[in-house]
């Protein structure tokens, strides 16, 4: 075998390679991008939960006598403006600021939503009711089931997040468009769902 | 009642030494497993006995487990979905697990749903299992009744919804059938080295061909038990291995 020959078959094992790695690292990034956009499903899985369960809510706590109106106005509005953010469908949000606007509209309902238990915690005839009891337990399990799936959302984006900052990834994500998605933010504000809780002992709610 | 004395030793010391950090504890042995002794030895074994029987009926995965305080900063409900999923109960793809916590000293209760269960077991319903069959028994000091009438109940509401094959995870894998391809493969590749050694020992003039010889006897009655081994271990109390279940947050809690 002439020189050649040798440096020509060393060559193309390393394109060979070279290719491997980047197919490998390639279907990796793909993987990653399609766990963050399951996950982001199971996100809006939840909070859809919860926006369905407020027309039920509103009608049993309306049905109570002189129940405060602001409240319910509040419920009502907060569930209205939840269904007008606009975000793409079936991919997790790659502009931050809709990210944004989506966990604040989401947060606005959280806040009204609680508030509404905190105010219902003075009709004892309707706290008293099967019916309402229920649907005290159904947000509550809501609430828990929306800080699981962001949480496990947010752990996904960043480790696609990272993995896209890597190298020899990071080319590849220059080169194939992927791009960093946002994850939702921690505590702060109004943006925190609410944490229900029954026992305020007349307490009165943090936020308006 | 068997535990896992390693284990919960080693989580028990761990707690310690964390001090006020969370821990996880590990897998529990058992379908019902009171690590706060808070019910008669009796009560436990019989409902750990129609846990691991539910499993086998249904595949699904109801595991009790009574602590004698919660280790952790967290509230209740956030901690105990990530105790549950690291516990893998419910078989994976059907997610149909459910956990009942206990923390003995903080008077509380969680009974956390797999995603498959949800239908079954809506949040309302879980509430209701706590506040009407746990929570007033507990207050009067009847733990065994309060134990015996939740389990009732959370077979009763899950019953029907999946199919079982009769035997429970940790039977399967007693049985020894998930060990058998392992131990072919080990075989498999005993048998390539060792005849790529003879091989070479042989183009080389034979000179370690004795070394060669010792090794394989010695390893195959010794792999031998490897199979075979597992078959007693899994049957009779029953025991619990998860399955591989989801959980999300479903379910509730509350107070006695």
């Amino acid at each position: 075998m002439g020189t050649a020959t040798k440096i020509l078959i060393g060559f193309l094992v390393l394109v060979v390679i070279a290719g491997l790695m980047v197919m490998s690292s390639y279907n990796g990034l793909v993987g990653m991008q399609q766990a963050t956009d399951a996950q982001w499903a199971q996100v809006q899985n939840v909070y859809q939960r919860r926006a369905d369960l407020v027309p039920n809510l509103v009608s049993t706590v309306s049905g109570a006598a002189n129940f405060e109106k602001s409240t319910l106005m509040a419920v009502t509005e907060a569930r209205a403006s939840v269904g007008r953010v606009q975000l793409p469908a079936g991919t997790a949000p790659s502009d931050p600021a809709q990210l944004a606007a989506f966990q604040q509209a989401q947060g606005q309902l959280g806040s009204a939503l609680s508030r509404l238990l905190v105010v219902s915690e003075q009709y004892p005839d309707l706290k008293a009711t099967a019916n309402f009891r229920d649907l005290q337990a159904q947000l509550e399990g809501t609430e828990n089931r929306i800080a699981v799936e962001r949480g496990r959302f947010n752990e996904v984006v960043q480790a696609y997040d990272t993995a896209i900052r890597r190298f020899p990834a990071v080319i590849l994500a220059g080169m194939f468009g992927f791009t960093p998605r946002p994850y939702f933010n921690a505590v702060a504000g109004s943006e925190v769902p609410p944490k229900v809780q029954f026992d305020f002992g007349g307490a009165a709610p943090a936020k308006p | 009642m068997r535990l896992r004395p390693a284990a919960l030793a080693l989580w028990v010391l761990s707690a310690a030494w964390a001090g006020a950090a969370e821990v996880i504890p590990p897998p529990p042995a058992e379908h019902f497993n009171d690590y706060a002794s808070l019910v008669s030895p009796a009560t436990a074994a019989s409902l750990n006995g129609q846990l691991a029987d539910f499993e086998r009926k249904t595949s699904e995965q109801i595991v009790v487990a009574i602590f004698p305080r919660l280790e952790s900063d967290s509230s209740v409900e956030d901690y105990t979905v990530r105790v549950a999923q690291s516990w893998h109960a419910g078989l994976k793809g059907k997610d149909n697990g459910a956990v009942l916590f206990v923390f003995a000293e903080s008077h509380q209760v969680y009974l956390q749903v797999g995603y498959g269960l949800e239908g079954p077991i809506p949040d309302a319903l879980a509430k209701r299992i706590i506040s009407e069959e746990i929570a007033p028994r507990f207050r009067r000091g009847d733990y065994d009744g309060g134990m015996t009438a939740a389990v009732g109940a959370i077979m009763a509401a899950a019953r029907g919804e999946y199919r079982g094959s009769g035997q429970t995870v940790a039977d399967r894998k007693g049985s020894g059938s998930s060990g058998i391809p392992i131990f072919g493969i080990l075989v498999f590749v005993m048998v390539v080295v060792f005849s790529i050694r003879r091989q070479a020992s042989m183009y080389h003039g034979g000179g370690r061909r004795g070394i060669g010889g010792m090794f394989v006897p010695m390893i195959f009655p010794g792999g031998g038990g490897f199979g075979g081994g597992g078959g007693g271990g899994g049957f009779g109390g029953g025991g619990f291995s998860g399955g591989g279940g989801g959980f999300g947050g479903g379910g509730a809690g509350g107070s006695w």
